[in-house]
């Protein structure tokens, strides 16, 4: 038991310390002669106008026909990487501090025909100097975090379809488009003990969404729900997500909005026996899991407010602690966000996030809070260079637990 | 519980899109694919170029511009083109809207003239596919010049000097209404704005700009989206937007681009005018409803006035602060104001000029 904690806690410092990998598109700006703002509140965080332009399959919103395809334009690829100073304490004593390389990732996107455009994401992986010198644990994980074609205005603004891998519209918040690269929405990391399903993970499958009249939005899937890995069970997994929105906006910069989710999958609980040349099995004795939640987005003025409520039970099968009881857990956050001096080139950021285990396993219990500043420097143009601030202190465990300090230091750029 | 889930996703897959309306088919109206043109970046505007059919010639852009400044072409020799595309006021008018004969007024301002030969299509709602198009409209309106076609021909035959003129850059023995239209098209076609602050700001003169017009322009291009519809070199798509006008009228409401293609997604859509010289030619949108640049600003930063479904999705409230706002302002109102003599210092052809 000890062993197995000694590895949990492993687990979570490192998904701590790696910083979770954000996106933005500057090879769009590029396409169009756009400034990163046109899309971004301040990059990454997408505004109104970009979460449009995101739904409507990487084409300018309202404006219908006219796009450059990407063998039209200049090469639609971008990267972004994040580097500078990080340093870390917890209650077992001691500090560490180093300069590292957080994250790279390479970013390809277009429109490939009208209504037709792909996404694709590669991060490759890094050795140094964040791992051991096996190379067992890289800094970064090489993999294809997004490979997804989108099929837009199948039914104008009401139906489009995503095939491939990608960012699950059952996020009701992104955090791979959110400002803090250090903390996590750790009830979007939660995993529960005999499950390989993250909800935070990118998908692989098919994915329908959709504006409809009267502010209502709306996203369906069918996904393996395994992430990155082989899926090991024939069965696949559903969800589906409704948004509300009040006022002038999506309420991702502007105007209201509230929604709800849900997903339900399956996990098995034996091996299978067939093993696709692909790595998929056919685990056998599937057993049901499903998550669910409410969110918000407020806004006033340059400041944002975004709240999120989620449960997650699994199967009794899939509870190691009582095979008698599901495992059952809650979570959520609350994030304030302000843009502000001319052009947004400071944000402020304070987040606060929790996850409530069930009583025997409150080993695992997190409660966190983070606060960041980021100050963009130059033009606004196509290349951006930001300085980013941010501090995490996050609590693991009810009794005893351990408290980790996190501050990092580092410089966000994006080409 | 498994049936239940892909019941309920099944379900939200395929019925919201039976809940709105079907897809309007694709109408081009006009002989001119507005489609074809993409984002393009700002920039400076390229040369004019002219329809195989009507070719520029000094003669014949002096003969439009006679015709262009002369009022007999109106039914009682009061209105000509300049006076409501007046080259003083921005080659527009003092508005809100435009008036005509007898004072008559219309319900929408007048769109300017200059730059006018780079769009793809001519007037608000675009009915126009060519400037020698648009130019035959007016005459026979009855609230602008209020003529006929054979009326006004009757006039400019009845005018020794024009025959004249006419005979020279035509080589025909009578004007006709197609020639009227040439002409004053090609005149028209010299009217290009091209010496903004802009312009030398982006051939690399780093002083052209003050730094609240830098920051102006970063907002136009970023923060106001205001690019996501005024692109390229003329600062406008070509194309047709709900931005949120209110209807001054709501039981005789103006339709825009609607009334052309009958398309209801063209319901309240108005032809996205240029910004260049925007400054010299206040009041602004449509229906000159709002007065001056710094309350278009706020139109727009609030996501217009309308809760119309059709309003474009472009429009969003955009959270600009008094600063920002300011820099918009002053980027349009100076950065983009001509200062090319060719242009800007042209002068009405005073009666005693005319041909006669």
């Amino acid at each position: 038991m000890r062993t197995f904690r000694v590895s949990i806690a492993f687990l979570f410092v490192a998904l701590f310390l790696v910083p979770t990998t954000s996106k933005s598109i500057p090879a769009f700006a590029r396409k169009y002669g756009f400034n990163c703002n046109m899309c971004h509140t301040a990059y990454t965080k997408l505004n109104d106008f970009g979460q449009r332009y995101r739904d409507n399959g990487y084409q300018i919103p309202g404006q219908a026909g006219g796009e450059k395809t990407v063998f039209e334009t200049p090469p639609p690829i971008a990267l972004r990487t994040t580097t500078g100073l990080s340093v870390y304490s917890d209650t077992s004593g001691g500090t560490t501090a180093g300069f590292n390389i957080f994250g790279l990732d390479f970013l390809a996107a277009g429109v490939l025909h009208k209504n037709i455009s792909f996404l694709l994401i590669y991060t490759p992986r890094i050795d140094e100097p964040g791992s051991d010198y096996t190379g067992a644990n890289p800094a970064q994980p090489g993999g294809m975090e997004s490979a997804a074609l989108v099929f837009s205005n199948i039914v104008r603004d009401a139906l489009d379809i995503r095939v491939g891998r990608f960012e699950p519209a059952y996020h009701p918040f992104s955090s791979k488009r959110k400002y803090n690269i250090f903390a996590p929405y750790e009830v979007y990391t939660f995993t529960t003990p005999n499950n390989g399903f993250v909800f935070d993970d990118n998908q692989i499958g098919i994915e329908a969404t959709g504006h409809v009249a009267g502010g209502f939005k709306y996203g369906a899937g069918v996904v393996n729900g395994s992430g990155a890995n082989p899926d090991l069970n024939a069965a696949k997994d559903f969800y589906a997500n409704l948004f509300q929105t009040f006022g002038k906006g999506d309420g991702q910069s502007a105007g209201q909005r509230i929604g709800a989710f849900g997903y339900y999958g399956w996990q098995p609980t034996k091996p299978g026996t067939v093993i696709a040349p692909t790595g998929e099995t056919n685990g056998k004795e599937n057993k049901p899991f499903y998550r669910w939640g409410a969110d918000a987005s407020l806004n006033y003025e340059m400041l944002n407010l975004a709240l999120l409520f989620m449960g997650g039970s699994d199967d009794k099968a899939l509870n190691p602690f009582d095979s008698t009881a599901k495992y059952s857990y809650t979570g959520g956050f609350a994030e304030l966000n302000w843009a502000g001096l001319l052009d947004n080139r400071m944000v402020v950021s304070l987040m606060y996030n929790w996850v409530s285990p069930p009583s025997n396993d409150l080993a695992r219990q997190v409660n966190a809070y983070s606060a960041l500043l980021r100050y963009y420097l130059g033009d606004w143009s196509a290349v951006n260079v930001a300085i980013h601030a941010e501090y995490t202190f996050r609590k693991t465990g009810k009794d005893n637990p351990l408290k980790e300090h996190q501050f990092a230091l580092i410089l966000d750029f994006d080409f | 519980m498994y049936k239940l889930a892909l019941l309920l996703v099944l379900a939200l897959m395929v019925v919201p899109p039976f809940l709105v309306a079907g897809d309007p088919p694709d109408k081009p109206i006009t002989g001119v694919n507005v489609q074809i043109l993409g984002p393009q970046k700002l920039g400076p505007l390229p040369p004019v170029v002219a329809p195989p059919d009507n070719p520029q010639t000094t003669l014949k852009i002096l003969l439009g511009k006679q015709l262009y400044f002369d009022t007999r072409l109106s039914k009682d020799n009061t209105v000509s083109c300049a006076t409501c595309h007046n080259p003083a006021m921005g080659w527009s008018d003092a508005g809100p809207t435009s008036a005509g004969i007898n004072g008559q007024r219309g319900g929408r301002r007048a769109p300017p003239v200059s730059n006018a030969a780079y769009l793809p299509l001519q007037f608000w709602d675009g009915r126009a596919p060519t400037l020698e198009e648009q130019a035959k409209g007016p005459i026979q309106n009855p609230i602008e010049m209020g003529n006929t076609h054979q009326v006004m021909i009757k006039t400019v035959s009845d005018i020794p000097g024009y025959v004249e003129e006419f005979k020279h850059v035509f080589g025909t023995p009578a004007p006709t209404v197609d020639q009227v239209a040439q002409a004053i098209a090609a005149f028209e076609r010299t009217v290009v704005t091209t010496d903004s602050p802009f312009d030398r700001h982006v051939k690399g003169d780093e002083t052209a700009l003050t730094s609240q017009e830098k920051a102006g322009l970063e907002i136009f291009n970023g923060k106001g989206h205001c690019t996501a519809c005024h692109w390229g070199p003329n600062f406008t798509d070509g194309r047709f937007h709900n931005i949120g006008v209110k209807q001054q009228d709501p039981g005789k409401p103006d339709l825009g681009r609607y009334e052309i293609t009958k398309d209801p997604a063209d319901k309240g859509a108005f032809k996205t005018p240029t910004v260049r010289d925007a400054g010299l030619r206040p009041p602004y949108l449509h229906d000159g409803s709002e007065k001056t640049l710094e309350s278009l600003v706020e139109f727009y930063n609030r996501g217009g006035d309308t809760d119309d479904p059709n309003l474009d999705p472009l429009i969003v409230p955009l959270g600009l602060t008094q600063d920002e706002k300011s820099a918009l302002v002053a980027f349009m109102k100076h950065a983009m104001t001509s200062t090319n003599p060719e242009v800007a210092n042209v002068k009405p052809i005073p009666p005693s000029e005319l041909p006669k």
